[in-house]
């Protein structure tokens, strides 16, 4: 369902994304991971056509990144990194505007808003403007846009960061029904034990090169471990001054 | 004490910061058009436009210092009760008005009005936010919905430009004007100048169509399937609608044929130069030259359509076709 060859993005003399090939099969939930600025953000941008790759090629649902764009973002929905919300449109009015842009009629965007708004725990703030809501909140309106087309892949980056356990669990049941189904869901984040739980599919990348890339079975230990290894160990610093005698 | 300074001296770098914007008049249609009155020796055309622009301006610049402070941060402080209460009496003397109206006071010049309008500021800048149910409701959520897919668009624009102060300063002339058309006391040949003086404090806006949509509402247009003209005729049927709106009392045939070469001309800065509008303020235009052109081409749409015949929009609506598809196509291979 994704798939990308030798995909690579330069800004001036910084390669962000080396050669990246990849495969990614319908319904399957592949865990894109690796430390701030390893270029996990870049290649969603590119696979979702909102970058143009500097060299190589990569498709979506068979479609060429840059053959057909509007065919593309009809077909797929996106969790951006900065969520690309309005602030002056109301949590409901996101959800809206999005099943209306995407074709549906106007019952079924009312009903799939409706349905949305409550598995999301949005109801109540629906009528508050992106520009006034909580991060969680502008994150689960991004989520729901993402998902109300009804779309057969789905580009999460970094769905859990900044949520509540709750609606943490909600995303993570949600996204394993829809894969069921056959929706190919591609994901990046930090926390490890959510994506441990859901992936079927795990690719580390650092410095913009894919470093790992298996299927969940075949991991060797603990992913944890595996990342520590692979991607960034943790260095501590002594700050000796914490809990010392205060001035 | 030596809290209450480091929380004002901040407050001071805020407020510094906030005057910048504050001069962004200067690059507005509406103060340029007034510069070139001075230039043609009409100074009390300069004073009037620029009496219009200040009062407008007066608004957003009464506002409480101490509301950039954010409320939690406030609490969380180890301020005393009696250093939150030297904050409160201070604080407002970070306010440039607050020295101005002190100033009148003293001078004896103030006059009932004067103690009407500083009690309407008061209420506006620090009761009015301090309300809690104030900062969630936005004060444009109630707005018509508008036919097709692209309703909440739409809806999302006009509560942009009705967050810029040039909307404001177009509704401050066109009411004026209505009044003077109620009364019966506005002559045939004010249609034309009064039109085009709408137009004119809206007309900035056209050139600056994404500057108040952040960064993400434009990566939400580069995920949108829409075609890049209908992000413009978005953008631009609000725009539309607020000339329409402003100009009803005056000359609405001629309005629209301003509005429609200025969104003509304004999609080219639009989409090629977008800059970041604040809110609150007055749109900045990119180019000296864009905007004398802009308006050149507004004064002829204008005058035209209403001295001579309605037939004028035709020209106008197929150069604002031609544009919406010319920039909408660029707005498709470039994205902002």
């Amino acid at each position: 369902m994704i798939s990308c060859h030798e995909l690579t993005k330069r800004f001036g003399a910084f390669t962000a994304v080396d050669r990246l090939t990849l495969d990614v099969a319908p319904g399957a939930i592949c865990a894109f991971l690796g430390p701030n600025g390893a270029g996990k953000s870049t290649t969603v941008k590119m696979l979702t056509g909102l970058l143009a790759p500097s060299s190589g090629e990569a498709a979506v649902c068979g479609l060429k990144l840059t053959a057909d764009p509007l065919a593309l973002k009809r077909r797929i929905g996106v969790l951006p990194e900065d969520l690309g919300l309005f602030d002056d449109l109301t949590v409901e009015e996101h959800l809206e505007l999005t099943g209306r842009i995407y074709g549906l009629s106007r019952e079924a965007t009312h009903s799939r808003t409706a349905q949305l708004l409550r598995a999301l725990n949005l109801t109540e703030g629906r009528d508050t403007f992106a520009g006034h809501c909580s991060h969680g909140m502008r994150k689960k309106t991004a989520f729901a846009m993402a998902l109300l087309p009804n779309p057969e892949v789905l580009f999460l980056d970094e769905p859990f960061e900044a949520i509540d356990p709750v609606t943490s669990k909600i995303m993570r049941d949600l996204l394993v029904a829809v894969a069921a189904r056959g929706v190919t869901v591609f994901l990046t984040s930090h926390i490890l034990p959510v994506v441990e739980r859901i992936a079927h599919q795990l690719v580390i990348i650092r410095g913009g090169k894919m470093v790992w890339n298996s299927s969940a079975g075949q991991l060797p230990g603990s992913l944890e471990e595996l990342y520590f290894n692979l991607a960034e160990s943790p260095v501590t610093e002594e700050l000796e001054w914490l809990g010392s005698e205060r001035s | 004490m030596a809290r209450v300074r480091a929380v004002l001296a901040a407050l001071w770098t805020a407020i510094r910061r906030d005057m910048k914007s504050i001069g962004s008049f200067t690059s507005n249609n509406f103060f340029l058009v007034s510069v070139v009155f001075l230039a043609l020796k009409d100074p009390e055309a300069f004073v009037s436009l620029n009496f219009l622009i200040g009062m407008v301006l007066f608004f957003p610049l009464s506002t409480d210092p101490l509301r950039k402070v954010p409320r939690v941060r406030l609490a969380i402080w180890p301020l005393t009760p009696r250093e939150h209460q030297l904050l409160r009496i201070l604080s407002p003397w970070l306010n440039p008005v607050t020295w101005l109206l002190a100033i009148l006071a003293l001078r004896g010049s103030v006059t009932l009005g004067l103690w009407a309008l500083v009690a309407g500021l008061f209420m506006i800048g620090f009761v009015v936010p301090a309300l809690p149910w104030s900062a969630k409701k936005g004060v444009w959520r109630r707005l018509p919905n508008f036919p097709g897919p692209l309703n909440q668009l739409i809806r999302k624009n006009l509560r942009e430009i009705l967050s810029t102060l040039d909307f404001y300063t177009a509704l401050l002339v066109s009411g004026a004007a209505l009044i003077f058309r109620i009364s019966g006391r506005m002559p045939r040949e004010a249609l034309f100048p009064l039109t085009l003086l709408v137009m004119l404090a809206l007309s900035t806006n056209a050139q600056s169509l994404f500057g108040l949509d952040g960064e993400g509402g434009l990566s939400r247009y580069r995920l949108l399937p829409i075609r890049g003209w209908q992000i413009l005729a978005a953008k631009d049927a609000a725009f539309l609608l607020a000339a329409l709106v402003l100009t009803l009392a005056l000359a609405p045939l001629g309005g629209l044929a301003a509005a429609l070469v200025a969104l003509a001309q304004g999609h080219y800065a639009s989409v090629n130069h977008r800059h970041e509008e604040t809110r609150w303020r007055f749109s900045t235009a990119t180019s000296f030259g864009g905007s004398i052109f802009q308006l050149i081409l507004m004064a002829m749409a204008a005058s035209a359509t209403i001295n001579f015949s309605p037939l004028i929009l035709v020209p106008c609506l197929a150069a604002y076709v031609w544009s919406t598809w010319w920039f909408g196509r660029a707005l498709e291979r470039r994205p902002l």
